[in-house]
């Protein structure tokens, strides 16, 4: 332990006097892995057991409804201004979640308990119930997505929404972070299933450069419709699940301050595989454009159906796996961010980890977010096309008090000390943040009162 | 270090020497330390209540779409 202050090694007399836990033990077999590729100088094997959060939290944001919305922009706008906006919005997703990655590594503590323990109780509990509400929701449009996904193989709803739900118990029954996240980023690069149909669309490659240069054209011009889009894309490039998830993945993976770098590369990568998946789901349905397809009122499915003519059955088939993968991705980061905020605030261990006997109430709690989710898919007549628009407006409604709170906490030097936010760090983070919940409050108010954009 | 059979142990036994090695003290789960609540300015205070209030609009809002939806439907 060179190089340690005299609080650090206090500490470390404390935790010498302290127990271990399981947790602890698995813990720390990861991190002897981390130790033995820094020593060795192994820059790719120590970024391997480094990586993770990052991607999850990107990869599991192109989820059902996003591949679906993206699918949608490219069959209403073609190739043109979509493409660089695209990007930009993951890049303004990065500078959000880069500060999740410092927060988790430096405090040891996930999104909820930080808040709790620094802004009290009710503010504690209020965002961890609104996350839970808002997870579940979203939770039901992944299993949605999940059952449009492999309805297009003829598989019955019934099976492929359980299928789901036991594939989720049986990655968090695993009871060690590790493996759980190996899991779910094998599942998870198969987001980028998209690219191969997005080839088979054969998209005008000088096009697609040409709209990267000139952010056009812009079919249809500027107009209510269009404006209601954007900031529906632009609120919903971060929601409160994700600032969640990540800073508490980052606790449970281990990362410390000197894993810091690994996990901004981490985040940045998972960045931009995520808007490379995007725009090839985009180009996928470029066709659909061309050919004056009317996909406003398409479900999943209906997407990989209207493509074989274009694709072949083959791309069409891929296509509907990857809204199944992406389905799957994000219901498992989904709940799992629910199980974490619940055991941060109630003070119960949040890791998976943990031994599933000693914190029955944290399983119980992922398996039960996921569970209901799962069955409100099931039961007929569920209004389903309800939540699925309102769950958007919930996200971007939920995002304020989220993000506010995680720039004041990455701006509280009593627990962030040098990694605190510096003055770069809050222009782009407050200008970026601002931009979002603006965005994201129009959407929210326009989207509920829809005669405001009409008589404006 | 596969032997996890109790629910924890003390960390004075030396098969758990390296677990302190590979892990920053605050890193153990029972020796989390405790932040404690902020102290809050008047621009924080004012935040907070101004978030407050977006929480009832909020919910107002939210509120209102459910009715719009049911009233429509019904």
């Amino acid at each position: 332990m060179k190089g340690m202050n005299e609080r650090d090694d206090s500490a470390l007399n404390l935790s010498k006097a302290a127990r271990v836990s399981q947790e602890d033990i698995k813990r720390a077999e990861d991190r002897r892995h981390v130790k033995r590729h820094r020593e060795e100088r192994r820059p790719m094997r120590l970024f391997w057991v480094l990586l993770g959060p990052g991607i999850l939290v990107m990869l599991g944001e192109n989820d059902g409804p996003s591949m679906i919305s993206y699918a949608t922009t490219g069959a209403s706008y073609g190739i043109g201004f979509f493409l660089p906006f695209i990007l930009l919005t993951f890049a303004m997703a990065y500078v959000v979640q880069e500060m999740t990655v410092r927060l988790g590594a430096v405090t040891k503590k996930g999104h909820a308990e930080l808040i709790n323990e620094r802004f009290g109780k009710f503010w504690g509990w209020f965002a961890m119930g609104d996350l839970v509400f808002g997870n579940l929701l979203t939770l039901v449009t992944e299993f949605i997505a999940i059952r449009a996904g492999l309805g297009f193989f003829h598989v019955p709803a019934a099976v492929s929404v359980l299928g789901a739900f036991l594939l989720i118990v049986a990655a968090v029954a695993t009871q060690r972070y590790w493996t759980w996240e190996r899991i779910v980023l094998s599942f998870a690069i198969f987001n980028l299933i998209f690219i191969p149909v997005a080839v088979m669309a054969h998209p005008v490659a000088s096009d697609v450069v040409k709209a990267f240069f000139t952010w056009g054209p812009l079919p249809g011009g500027v107009n209510a419709a269009f404006m209601l889009l954007i900031m529906s894309n632009i609120g919903a490039t971060v929601t409160p699940w994700m600032l969640f998830f990540q800073q508490s993945a980052v606790v449970d993976k281990g990362l410390t301050p000197k894993d810091i770098t690994h996990g901004r590369v981490d985040t940045a990568l998972g960045a931009l595989l995520a808007a490379v998946a995007a725009i090839a789901t985009l180009l996928a349905t470029v066709p659909l454009f061309t050919h004056h397809v009317d996909a406003s009122n398409f479900q999943g499915a209906d997407f990989a159906k209207a493509l074989i003519p274009h694709v072949g059955n083959i791309g069409a088939s891929l296509f509907a796996l990857g809204l199944f993968e992406a389905g799957i991705v994000a219901a498992l980061t989904i709940s799992l961010s629910s199980a974490y905020a619940f055991g941060e605030v109630s003070g119960r261990s949040a890791s998976i980890n943990s031994p599933m006997k000693e914190n029955i109430p944290f399983y119980a709690f992922l398996f039960a977010a996921a569970g209901i989710a799962a069955l409100l898919v099931l039961i007929p007549n569920a209004p389903l096309v309800f939540i699925t628009l309102i769950v958007n407006v919930i996200a971007v409604l939920a995002m304020p008090p989220a993000i506010v709170f995680l720039l004041l906490l990455v701006n509280d030097k009593e627990i962030m000390g040098q990694h605190a936010n510096r003055i770069l760090g809050n222009v782009f983070g407050i200008g970026v943040t601002i931009f979002l919940i603006l965005a994201g409050l129009a959407y929210g108010i326009l989207t509920i009162f829809p005669h405001l954009l009409t008589t404006s | 270090m596969k032997n996890t059979d109790s629910t924890s142990m003390t960390s004075s036994h030396a098969n758990y020497a390296w677990i302190h090695e590979v892990l920053e003290p605050d890193q153990l789960a029972s020796t989390k330390p405790l932040f404690g609540r902020r102290k809050l300015g008047a621009t924080t205070l004012a935040l907070l209540w101004i978030l407050r209030l977006y929480v009832l609009l909020m919910i107002f809002l939210i509120g209102y779409q459910v009715w719009s939806a049911f009233h429509a439907k019904f």
